[in-house]
């Protein structure tokens, strides 16, 4: 007992042990998850099932705007309904992610102003919450391939690596706006929009290929352009072309918000208790 | 027994008021273009706040505490318990001073924070132990005991919005009776529930120090409950310790006051 590590708490020094700490505490990234898609379906009829009827509804709007009605042409010889929802399992992800992610701090403001842990984890957890979902809308896109007959190629493999960017590049705008939000609730109002705004400059209902030749470059600096592409390109596979320096702007332009919404958490989280 | 735990050197927290105007607008900062240049500035270079004016909660605290000590933290409304509480607690920075700690903190601050409503006790039990820096397993061993110890056995599948009051008090105590911890800071936790139940819990709270050996930093108003747990108390008023003694010592001078 009271034994092994020393904690010094001093004035205007950063926490040395930071990292130590987030990794005493790493099951409360499960935890926090768990709670929350556990609490997601408490009291509701159908239960689990709405994970999968939620995504399922929201691509059939997704296919008859989009595929039926704006009649834009696919890509790769895929099913325009296909296209379209490989696009939007990565901006599900995202919107769902920042949508929910950038208030998760004030949601949990009666912890944070009395119990201890790391910060960080409020608003990571909440970006697993929407990995996870959109894992299932996933799956069911794959169900829904079958039915059409049309199978996804080998690339499929390369799917866990945009993944991990989609989750890297929402974590870093969660944390940015999650932090700024504690101080100035003016964000609740700012993100639903710009997500708003991010749905139409995003090539979620269309192929970025009908951007014109020279705006290409210019338009992947929307790190979601070249995440979307991925997931096309991966899993439509066929002769679906990958845009290399775009997707390299993407991979750039993830790890930069990543540091830079870490860093402004990080100064912030100092104050979350004093002014939440 | 003589290990220090604890120890303040020169702790201070200071609170920025912001006055605010006719439109219960914030003074600094309340137009859009000001708020991002001020929080640009703030992250290139960090300057010092520009305080019209500072608050000082507490200023210069002093102190150390040993192992198995059961330290009350009294005084009036203001007189900064809270604060220092939660900064002991790690919720808060300190904005002057150093302390240093040893051992494995826990903080019940109120009553059943981190309870999730649509969650049942069960559920409740292990969210709120992993908060609380619990272990899986020292929650899943601990299970029964919990349970047990609140009276609530048959609710325990109940999600916690339909508690009473008592209830939610219940849980949330067995919970912390439980932690692990070497340090068990709580404050005001007692004030609610009734009296039998108080009772069992400082009976438990005496028995874990005095077994385990585990330190206890306690703030209440109830001055019966401090007499009863503690054997040291610190007379805070207005942000400084007046008084650092024995317990009743201490409630002696401040009943005089």
């Amino acid at each position: 007992m009271y034994s092994e590590k020393e904690l010094i708490i001093e004035a205007n020094h950063s926490y040395k042990r930071y990292w130590q700490d987030l990794w005493d505490y790493k099951r409360l990234f499960y935890f926090f998850t768990w709670r929350d898609i556990k609490v997601k379906y408490k009291q509701t009829a159908l239960g689990v099932l709405w994970s999968v009827i939620q995504p399922l509804l929201i691509m059939i709007v997704f296919i008859l705007v989009f595929a039926k009605v704006a009649k834009l042409s696919s890509i790769g010889g895929a099913p325009y309904s296909v296209m379209v929802l490989c696009g939007f399992l990565p901006w599900q992800l995202f919107s769902k992610a920042v949508g929910i992610g950038s208030e998760s701090t004030l949601a949990n403001r009666e912890m944070i102003s009395r119990i201890y842990f790391p910060r960080i984890v409020i608003p990571i957890s909440n970006v697993l919450v929407a990995c996870v979902d959109s894992l299932i809308a996933f799956i069911v896109l794959l169900v829904i391939m079958l039915f059409l007959g049309f199978l996804p190629s080998y690339k499929i493999i390369f799917v866990p690596f945009f993944y991990v960017l989609t989750f890297i590049f929402a974590s870093g705008v969660c944390l940015f706006f999650s932090a700024l939000v504690v101080k100035y609730h003016d964000f609740k109002a700012i993100v639903p929009f710009l997500l708003q705004l991010g749905i139409y400059i995003t090539p979620v209902g269309f192929s970025s290929s009908i951007v014109p030749e020279y705006l290409k470059f210019w338009y992947s600096f929307n790190p979601l352009v070249g995440i979307v592409d991925g997931f096309r390109w991966a899993i439509i596979g066929r002769d679906v072309p990958l845009y290399l320096p775009g997707l390299i702007v993407a991979i750039v332009i993830t790890f930069l918000t990543f540091l830079i919404g870490l860093v402004v958490f990080r100064k912030m989280e100092k104050t979350f208790a004093d002014v939440i | 027994m003589s290990n220090i735990v604890v120890k303040a050197e020169n702790l201070g927290k200071d609170y920025f008021i912001s006055h605010t105007d006719a439109n219960g607008l914030q003074k600094t900062e309340h137009n859009f273009k000001e708020l991002i240049t001020s929080f640009v500035k703030d992250i290139f270079i960090p300057t010092e706040k520009i305080s019209t004016e500072d608050f000082w909660a507490i200023r210069n605290l002093n102190f150390e505490i040993k192992e198995g000590d059961r330290v009350g933290f009294i005084g009036k409304n203001g007189a900064g318990k809270s604060t220092l509480l939660k900064i002991l607690a790690r919720v808060t920075i300190p904005s002057e001073g150093k302390i240093t700690m040893k051992g494995k903190v826990a903080s019940l601050l109120e009553v059943g924070t981190g309870f999730h409503p649509e969650l049942s006790g069960r559920e409740n039990i292990f969210l709120n132990g992993a908060i609380l820096g619990m272990s899986y397993n020292d929650i899943k061993n601990s299970f029964d005991e919990i349970v047990a110890f609140s009276e609530i056995e048959k609710f325990i599948d109940t999600p916690v919005k339909r508690y009473s009051v008592g209830m939610r008090v219940r849980l949330a105590f067995s919970i912390a009776v439980h932690l692990k911890s070497d340090i068990l800071i709580l404050d005001e936790i007692l004030a609610v529930g009734d009296n039998n139940f108080t009772k069992k819990c400082l009976n438990k709270m005496d028995e874990i120090t005095k077994k385990e050996g585990r330190t206890i930093l306690f703030v209440s108003h109830i001055l019966d409950q401090v007499e009863r747990l503690c054997n040291r108390a610190i007379l805070l008023q207005s942000g400084q310790i007046v008084m650092d003694s024995d317990v009743n010592t201490v409630l002696n001078l401040y009943k005089k006051t």
